[in-house]
């Protein structure tokens, strides 16, 4: 053959084999697993690892981002105030960051400037959405800090006992278990109400969270564990107040929120007491410790929205160490333990033309999305919409090695009381009982490949 | 003879000062290895910066304390204006050390707990109307925007600066001395957090890589360490100085009460160069961040000193308080603002990039 004619042909084939990769997904082994957050990442093991914009953001997205960086960070104060202004009159924190330090998951106390846990508060049975029913004069939330001279909602109590356990090879762990109750009321509450406790999650990956598509999460739902593999796992559909529609809830430890709006807004409102335009109304309103001065909304919509931006672009920074032989038997002990049935380690998000970011982006955030009974250890006996009273959403682990290292110490699960991995992985129960005795039930270097493995996430 | 005498001096003061260089640091040696070196920078910034100024802060805070105390059993204004210095020389510890915030002074909320802003002036004035008690535990209960530095600021210097001794109220004393001995208690909760006899955060960084549960490696403290020099950068520049200036109003300003703002700005921009440098007034300098640069990357190292020394200079251009220079010196605060955004683009660019392209462990 002819110089001219090979070369012609090889291009041919090139050019074929162009072709045919062009429009088809990579096979998974493709992609690599240190990207948790998709081509998002960031790669950053320090204490500012949660607290990065997505890797490529226009310059334009960059300044929004920070502006919501800067008012996430900023306290609030009393109103009338010429800055920062409509802290209260009731609230559990005065700045986003006095929960969720370094973007990172909170400090499991109450009622301290640091404290990043609140309680939700409710009457038995189902308000007209299936929603928990608020409680007169308390709403959905107890507020157990005021302005000052103003009496808060209550003071929320914790109390531990703490028991000690081994794994079969004798090696012991110990778990406190949380008891919660509230003292000073500033009215009293007729019969029983129901309480649950929710600490500050981290920030991480919010918006590739809410770009997964709604199909794609309900694949993996088996309501009546038709497969019988002991696992079942369902959607929970919430009532938005942004679209005032009944729809998938994606976050919060219980899945009862839709959207990253709707998230923000409520933690402005609930959590601060700020108003915007999507809950103009002080979660004081009706109460005694109102403030009667009709300067709602507080926030302008520009804050709120950079703010929501911020949480949607917060990235995911790389996994650690991937190619490490024992991190690599942790992996496969995970998946033999049948921890990743639910601590899916891949989704993908949809295409999204207006905002390429977070389009069509493989992702490893390690959750399906889904609530699962997590047995009564770990219940609030506290149903939010179509999570039971023992039900929570399978937490993303992505971020998980670094928790310690954003916030030192770390703490995990829904109230924090887990102080270590080990902890957090002997508290679950219910649909994951199996999962925890085959961990248990592990030689101590198993468990340490495990652990290196998670903390390589 | 007198100039010789001069240059013989000269020469030995050189030789001195030559032979202190070697000896810098906890471990000098000259034959260090990058990794060895590497190891002297991290506990040279351990004991040779973080925890004399740790030290430098609460020390300055037991002063400020004394004359608040001097100050309430004999409320002249020359015992007040003792108060303002002190407040200032506590002020100017504490803004230094933000030139690295990481660690304990973030993990355990030490910032937000004596620097919080704005005040909540609204339930500050509240309180103070109020006869509720103000012992130190009650402060420890109000509000982060209710005590710390500028809760005090406003206490000691007034709106506009304007405060008179005879205009201290009784309460508005009591309110001050618990103030006092709050920062006091969290000045030394912080210096503790790193003393290696007490919380031995220094541990956790000199152990980077080799046991560390925080740093799980030396590069991992260097980021750190560059990653709060640009944030500082970032927030003086684009927050603290952009927010009134933008809005052109002097109520926001950082230290409003006190005027104290450019020198709060300069000070956080010193901090960056004592990060970079290893040193501290009063500490004896150790191995820098600088050396490591230097050894690889003279023209970068050079870059970033001049960079640096460029920021802080650069202040001297605003002659008026920030409270007024908002509105009359706009030219120069931008001027300001460019000189600490480049060196900001410089720390986490190139600086950045040579952490990681250079510290590999």
């Amino acid at each position: 053959m002819k110089k001219i004619q090979i070369i012609g042909l090889l291009t041919l084939v090139v050019f074929a084999l162009v072709k045919c990769q062009k429009s088809a997904q990579f096979p998974a082994y493709q992609y690599d697993n240190q990207l948790s957050g998709g081509s998002t990442t960031v790669f950053d093991a320090t204490s500012k690892a949660f607290g990065n914009s997505f890797a490529k953001l226009s310059s334009y997205d960059e300044y929004v981002h920070e502006l919501g960086d800067k008012i996430f960070s900023q306290s609030f104060v009393t109103a009338p105030a010429p800055i920062h202004s409509g802290l209260g009159p009731i609230f559990n924190n005065t700045s986003c960051v006095s929960c969720h330090h370094n973007d990172g998951i909170g400090l499991p106390t109450a009622g301290d400037a640091q404290s990043s846990l609140l309680m939700r508060i409710s009457l038995p049975g189902a308000d007209v959405n299936g929603g928990p029913v608020a409680v007169p004069g308390y709403g959905l939330q107890v507020q157990d800090k005021a302005a000052y001279g103003l009496q808060p909602e209550a003071k929320v109590n914790i109390n531990y006992t703490y028991q000690t356990y081994s794994f079969d090879d004798g090696e012991t762990y110990d778990l406190r278990a949380p008891t919660y109750t509230l003292t000073n009321l500033y009215a009293p509450i007729a019969g029983t109400y129901l309480l649950s406790p929710r600490l500050a999650p981290p920030m991480i990956g919010l918006g590739l969270l809410e770009a997964v598509p709604e199909s794609e999460i309900i694949a993996n739902a088996d309501p009546n564990d038709a497969n019988g593999d002991g696992i079942a796992g369902r959607a929970n559909y919430v009532y938005d107040v942004t679209t005032k529609k009944m729809q998938l809830g994606r976050f919060g430890w219980k899945a009862n929120t839709a959207s990253i709006i709707t998230q923000v807004a409520t933690a402005f409102n609930q959590d601060m007491g700020l108003t915007s335009s999507v809950l103009p109304l002080e979660s004081s309103y009706g109460q005694s410790q109102y403030d009667n001065l009709h300067d709602d909304a507080e926030l302008p919509d520009t804050t709120l929205n950079a703010v929501k931006f911020y949480a949607q672009t917060l990235s995911v920074p790389a996994r650690r160490n991937t190619s490490d032989a024992t991190i690599k038997r942790g992996e496969q002990l995970f998946i033999l333990a049948k921890c990743a049935t639910c601590h899916k380690q891949t989704l993908t998000t949809g295409v999204n033309v207006a905002f390429p970011a977070v389009s069509n982006q493989v992702i490893h955030p390690y959750t399906d999305m889904l609530v699962h009974n997590m047995g009564v250890g770990l219940a609030d006996n506290r149903p939010d919409f179509k999570a039971d009273g023992q039900s929570w959403r399978t937490a993303p682990l992505w971020g998980l090695g670094l928790f310690q290292v954003v916030n030192n110490p770390g703490y995990y699960l829904h109230d924090g009381r887990a102080r270590t991995i080990v902890e957090a992985i002997m508290w679950h129960d219910g649909e994951a009982a199996a999962s925890k005795a085959y961990f248990s039930h592990l030689s101590k270097s198993d468990r340490n490949a495990v652990l290196k493995f998670l903390n390589s996430l | 003879m007198r100039s010789k005498f001069l240059i013989t001096l000269s020469v030995i003061g050189l030789a001195i000062a030559g032979c202190k260089k070697n000896n810098t640091g906890n471990n000098g040696d000259n034959s260090s290895t990058q990794a060895t070196l590497e190891q002297h920078v991290l506990t040279d910034f351990a004991a040779n910066l973080a925890n004399p100024n740790y030290q430098d802060i609460q020390a300055k805070a037991q002063v400020m304390n004394s004359a608040i105390t001097t100050f309430n059993a004999s409320p002249t204004d020359a015992n007040l204006e003792a108060v303002r210095v002190a407040w200032k020389n506590t002020r100017a510890a504490w803004e230094s050390c933000e030139g690295f915030l990481f660690g304990p002074v973030e993990d355990f909320n030490y910032d937000p707990t004596m620097d919080d802003w704005p005040v909540n002036k609204t339930d500050l004035d509240a309180v103070l109307a109020s006869n509720s008690n103000l012992t130190v535990a009650d402060i420890d209960q109000l509000g982060t925007t209710l005590k710390g530095f500028h809760a005090i600021e406003y206490v000691i210097f007034g709106v506009g600066g304007t405060q008179k001794a005879a205009n201290v109220s009784a309460r508005d004393k009591v309110y001050l001395a618990s103030l006092g001995e709050s920062l006091l208690n969290t000045t030394t909760q912080l210096r503790n957090s790193w003393d290696p006899a007490s919380g031995n955060y220094t541990a956790q960084v000199v152990a980077a890589g080799k046991g560390s549960v925080t740093f799980t490696s030396r590069q991992a403290v260097f980021l750190a360490l560059v990653g709060s020099m640009a944030d500082i950068c970032n927030e003086v520049a684009n927050e603290k100085m952009q927010t009134p200036l933008t809005a052109q109003d002097s109520t926001l300003d950082e230290s409003q009460f006190s005027h104290n703002s450019v020198t709060d700005f300069k000070n956080n921009i010193t901090g960056v160069l004592n990060a970079y440098k290893c040193q501290y007034p009063g500490a004896a300098a150790g191995h820098s961040l600088r050396e490591l640069v230097a050894s690889k990357n003279a023209s970068l190292d050079l870059k970033i000193q001049s960079q640096i020394n460029t920021a802080i200079a650069s202040f001297s251009a605003i002659t008026t308080t920030y409270e007024k220079a908002i509105y009359t010196q706009q030219n120069q605060i931008k001027s300001v603002q460019n000189a600490i955004k480049t060196l900001q683009a410089t720390l986490e660019g190139d600086l950045e990039n040579f952490v990681q392209t250079n510290i590999k462990d």
